[in-house]
């Protein structure tokens, strides 16, 4: 069954990660389990789990190796995590989000402890880079956005290089190079998304753009690797960002050419695959979703939906108790 | 390296459209069944030569053919070339190398080598086999194999450019447009068929509208990868594939479309006929045979026209169509064609463009050119001063009829013209700046620019050069024509009453000096400008030129003139310049041309610098000041091109489409040949490189006729002096020759230019003689 995992922590961050994977889950059909792999205290994971009557799954054990295991399920089709614990935290992304982002096979949402709750996503950011391989990146997304009512803003940021020659009448110009630009390098977004256009740096302008369209979600194509130098768009939009952010994996090599629907399908397979090869033998075993899967590494137990609704937690308390804990309150 | 065009000419196994053969009446036995072979090849529309030593008379007597066409039986026959036919044997053209002419004839007729398929005595093969496999391929679709100077080919496997190809290999007629979509395409193409001058929808929004389609056969993948050639000769559309097919939207017959498909059964569709509603009606019929399907189709708004024009085109039949649709294009570019000897590249880019303006221009009743002409959805099919300054001039020199028609689409609407300045409290026409059908002002009212600032758009309003280019399009005509009726009457009418406008328009202060305030000129970087020059001079030129048309009375005339001295045009003796208007020195000397200000020109500099920055700036969108010199050489003063091109290129982004062509026809009058052959490249490869990223939405017609303009006034420096065409040759020493067809006075006329600065004429009615510093071509 298609699943959406959310990471729940013990900190105040947990609440905003667990408000967007059940509206991810509910904007892709899918059913939302929370996972938390303990370190030390546990009650704020179980309060939420509880009072969102979700499904909660503790294990032990290195927390990274444990969250890049969940996601290896095959039915997982997201991750949920927090971008990072603390409010006041400059980093965009905390340790274990970078190394769970920078892991993970699967499309993975981060979320900034300040990110407004939202129990559906309306309108999502799309930048486009101007090439069908970074297109690639939220296709399933547009293709599911009329049957869930979501609006889809695509941005291309306009660089001093990629300026273009000729303006001539923008009364027309501008609609028939959007719709040019769309066909080529989003063909299917031809007829789904609104595109708009800046001129500058897309690092200063996503999060800007989301913010003037009050989009509830990012979503970014990304090569995962966050070494210095590299993945500048999707740091600064961590980094400026106060909605998720969706951080989707891209294709290592550029395709020469617009694939055909197999060909595409043929490319997605052998990134998956060149992925997991490079990844080798260290990546753990993909961690069982299901209470008796016989390689459970360690739980405190599924705790079944009844039993936390009794701690009489709710998602508000859950959250004063952990941001009292965590100085944040 | 053999391509594989090369290896498809050589072969004999497939369609061709003529057969040479020789003869001998001592062949006497297969003398009938060769008669009966050449009658049928002649009735689906094959030419056939006899070529033979023996005298025409006895070959005459041995074959006794007479085929009653549409295909011809010549005759080779001793030192002469005869047709036979049913009314007998005529003499065409004594010879002493009669195949040779023949070949000659049959090219200029839209025959060309490859598509001639030619036997010696010496072949092995009975000639009655030869011809009885040519009768049996005349059911093959045809393939034509033009030379790369004369195609644009388009390969379907990178589908991002899809959209791209289509504009390219857009089929036209003058009155209806198909874009080249694949015949057997997917449905993510953007398949078109759009007709001249029917819109939809009303004011900004009005549009072309979208008619049925007929050049797609099915929607279903098609698995095996396909190109597509598009022949610029005879205007054949070709997709090689698992669907073989050829198009053409018959120049013979505007508005009638034909396709022939080869393929496998389960894609063609079966025989049966259509009539599909719109706008214009589609009339269709298909006739299958076997893997072979023909469709014929007309359109026109009256569904009863198309159906009587589909039943003329079925009785014709598919090789009738070929024949004459091949010929009517032979018949084109004979007056039109333009030979740049040492570059191929940009040999093939001028056809290109050439082959698009003609396809995209009736001769007859009105022709509303849009900026994109019939090739895609863009601009809307809106007409801009693209059509009127950048487009026209070609086929005044040229096709004289199609201009003449282009102007009766604004001398329709001089009423509506006549209102907008009425409105304005103005006397005379007021033209708009974007016209559709009624030719009232159809410019949107704004605009989301890609800097996300939404921009209200102020063309409409201001661009009121526009009036004078109109005027200019008109003189334009006359200049080249000589069209008396002409200038006597709806011409003359549009001359004066744009000059009625500019007359009411023009200020004068109190030193007398006339001004035109609140207006954009060219350079849309600017507005609203006052005294800009290129509206300032081309009003004084409007009115000097109205000043001549016949029947103006007298007082009007000797006002027209006094006002025109009075207007002032920003010239400053001291330098030499031109200030493009009041105030453009003192903005700041931004030269976008040095190193590090730009990435690269051209380039859209509104959105490089932002929108206020450039409007502070003297960084210009295109030609303005230098647009004059281009357009109306006598209006400026003797010497100020070189100051002014050294001044004002520097400062141009060259970000509208329009500029490359003039600033390279400008260049190449300076002599600056390298800078002149960069931006004649720009233009050149606008399309055919996409080098806008729009071209998926329609071709940039004016960027071509632009083009053409660059090769006749710049490089030829060609300028109309009354009934003189003067001739200034400034060819690059790289070129070994320039060759341009023309008709000039009712004249055909081929001009032949060296480097050297040598010209020659091939006319049997005009002659050219050299006169000073330049050359004369006259008329006899």
């Amino acid at each position: 069954m298609r699943t959406v995992l959310a990471a729940l922590d013990d900190t105040p961050a947990a609440v905003p990660v667990l408000a967007s994977a059940r509206t991810l889950a509910t904007t892709l059909g899918a059913r939302l389990v929370a996972m938390h792999v303990q370190t030390d205290g546990v009650d704020t994971p179980l309060d939420l789990a509880a009072a969102a009557d979700v499904p909660l799954r503790i294990v032990r054990g290195d927390v990274v190796e444990q969250l890049i295991a969940g996601d290896h399920n095959p039915d997982v089709v997201a991750t949920v995590i927090g971008a990072r614990a603390l409010r006041r935290d400059p980093r965009p992304l905390g340790t274990t989000a970078v190394a769970v982002a920078t892991r993970t096979s699967k499309p993975m949402l981060v979320v900034p402890p300040e990110a407004r709750l939202h129990p559906r996503f309306n309108r999502v950011l799309v930048p486009l880079e101007g090439s069908v391989v970074s297109s690639a990146a939220p296709q399933v997304l547009i293709e599911l956005a009329p049957d869930v009512a979501l609006d889809i803003v695509a941005l291309h940021v306009l660089g001093r290089d990629t300026i273009p020659a000729f303006t001539d009448q923008p009364q027309h110009e501008q609609a028939a190079w959007t719709r040019e630009f769309l066909a080529r390098y989003c063909p299917w977004g031809l007829d789904l998304v609104h595109l708009e256009t800046r001129v500058g740096h897309i690092d200063e302008l996503v999060a800007e753009v989301a913010s003037e369209y009050d989009c509830d979600m990012v979503v970014l194509g990304w090569l995962q690797d966050l070494t210095p130098g590299r993945a500048s768009v999707v740091r600064a939009t961590l980094a400026r960002s106060t909605v998720p952010i969706f951080l989707i994996r891209l294709p290592a090599e550029p395709l020469a050419a617009e694939p055909d629907a197999a060909e595409r399908d043929g490319a997605e397979r052998d990134g998956a695959e060149r992925g997991a090869a490079e990844r080798g033998a260290a990546e753990p075993d993909a961690f069982p979703l299901d209470a008796a899967a016989p390689d459970v590494i360690a739980s405190e137990g599924y705790v079944a939906a009844d039993e936390r609704s009794t701690r009489g937690a709710t998602t508000e308390d859950a959250y004063r108790r952990a941001a009292r804990e965590t100085g944040e309150e | 390296m053999v391509t594989r065009q090369d290896a498809e000419r050589a072969t004999r196994h497939r369609r061709h459209e003529c057969v040479v053969f020789d003869w001998s009446t001592e062949r006497a036995a297969e003398a009938a069944e060769v008669r009966g072979l050449i009658t049928m090849l002649c009735d689906h529309g094959m030419d056939v030569a006899v070529a033979s030593d023996a005298a025409a008379d006895s070959v005459d007597a041995a074959l006794q053919a007479r085929p009653a066409g549409p295909g011809n039986l010549f005759l080779c026959a001793g030192s002469a070339v005869y047709r036979a036919d049913p009314a007998g044997l005529r003499l065409l053209r004594q010879t002493e190398h009669p195949v040779p002419w023949l070949l000659g004839e049959l090219s200029a007729h839209g025959l060309p080598a490859e598509a001639v398929l030619t036997i010696d005595r010496a072949d092995p093969e009975p000639v009655a086999a030869i011809l009885a496999e040519q009768l049996r391929r005349r059911a093959d679709v045809p393939v034509p194999l033009p030379a790369p100077e004369w195609r644009v080919e388009a390969d379907a496997r990178d589908r991002r450019l899809t959209r791209v190809h289509e504009s390219l290999l857009t089929i036209a007629d003058g009155r209806l447009g198909t874009r080249g979509s694949p015949v057997a395409g997917d449905g993510t193409t953007a398949a078109e068929v759009v007709m001249a001058g029917v819109y939809e929808g009303d004011g900004e929004a009005s549009q072309l509208a979208p008619l049925p389609l007929w050049g797609t056969l099915s929607h279903a993948e098609p698995k095996v990868l396909v190109w597509q050639t598009l022949d610029l000769r005879s205007g054949l559309l070709v997709d090689h594939g698992p669907v073989a097919a050829v198009r053409f939207s018959s120049l013979a017959r505007p508005a009638t479309v034909v396709l022939r498909a080869s393929g496998s059964p389960d894609v063609l569709p079966g025989s049966g006929r259509q009539l599909l509603p719109g706008p214009a009606t589609a009339a269709l019929a298909d006739r299958r045979d076997g893997p072979v399907l023909d469709r014929i189709g007309s359109y026109h708004t009256d569904p009863a026209i198309a159906a009587a024009a589909l039943a003329d085109a079925e009785e014709a039949g598919f090789d009738r169509l070929l024949r004459e649709h091949r010929q009517a294009w032979a018949r084109r570019w004979r007056h039109a064609d333009v030979v740049i000897d040492g570059d191929r590249h940009l040999q093939q880019a001028v056809r290109f463009a050439l082959f698009h303006i003609m396809a995209s221009v009736g001769d007859d009743d009105e022709a509303a050119v849009g900026a994109r002409g019939l090739s895609g959805p863009a601009y809307l099919g809106h007409v801009f001063w693209d059509s009127d300054v950048f487009v026209l001039p070609f086929l005044a020199a040229t096709h004289p009829s199609a201009a003449r028609a282009m102007l009766e689409y604004r001398i329709r609407r001089l009423p509506a013209a006549r209102a907008a300045a009425r409105s304005l409290g103005l006397d005379g026409a007021r033209f708009p700046w974007e016209s559709a059908v009624a030719g009232v002002d159809v410019t949107p009212g704004s605009v989301k620019l890609p800097t996300g600032d939404e921009a209200v758009i102020r063309t409409g309003d201001l661009e009121e050069h526009i009036v004078a280019d109109v005027a200019w399009a008109a003189a334009c005509y006359l200049d080249w024509t000589g069209d008396v009726a002409f200038a006597a009457g709806p011409g003359g009418e549009l001359l004066a009453d744009t000059a009625r406008y500019w007359a009411s328009r023009v200020r004068l202060d109190e030193q007398g000096r006339g001004h035109i305030e609140h207006v954009m000129g060219p350079d849309e970087y600017h507005q609203p400008v006052d005294d800009n020059a290129y509206t300032n001079v081309m009003a004084r030129w409007n009115l000097r030129r109205a000043a001549e048309v016949p029947g103006v009375a007298q007082p009007e005339r000797d006002h027209w003139l006094a006002l025109a001295d009075t207007i002032v045009d920003g010239y400053h003796p001291q330098t030499g310049r031109y200030e493009q208007f009041a105030g453009f020195f003192d903005l700041e000397p931004l030269i976008i041309a040095e190193p590090g200000v730009a990435p690269r020109r051209p380039i859209a500099a509104e959105l490089l610098f932002g929108v206020a920055r450039t409007a502070r700036s003297q960084v210009v969108k295109q030609a303005d000041v230098l647009m004059l010199h281009h357009l109306v050489p006598d209006e400026t003063v003797p010497g100020s091109l070189e100051p002014n091109l050294d001044y004002y290129e520097p400062r141009t982004a060259h970000g509208s489409s329009l500029s490359p062509a003039v600033h390279a026809s400008i260049l190449a009058r300076a002599g600056r040949f390298d800078d002149a052959l960069h931006w004649l490249t720009v233009a050149a490869r606008m399309d055919l490189d996409d080098l806008s990223g729009s071209t998926a939405g329609g071709l940039h017609l004016a960027t071509m006729g632009g083009l053409w303009q660059a090769l006749a006034f710049g490089f030829a420096g060609l300028q109309v002096r009354g009934d003189r065409l003067v001739v200034r040759p400034s060819l690059p020493p790289d070129w070994r020759a320039l060759e341009l067809n023309l008709r000039f006075r009712g004249a055909p006329v081929r001009l032949h230019l060296s480097p050297a600065g040598q010209v020659r004429v091939d006319s049997d009615s005009a002659r050219v003689q050299p006169v000073g510093d330049h050359w004369e071509v006259v008329t006899r």
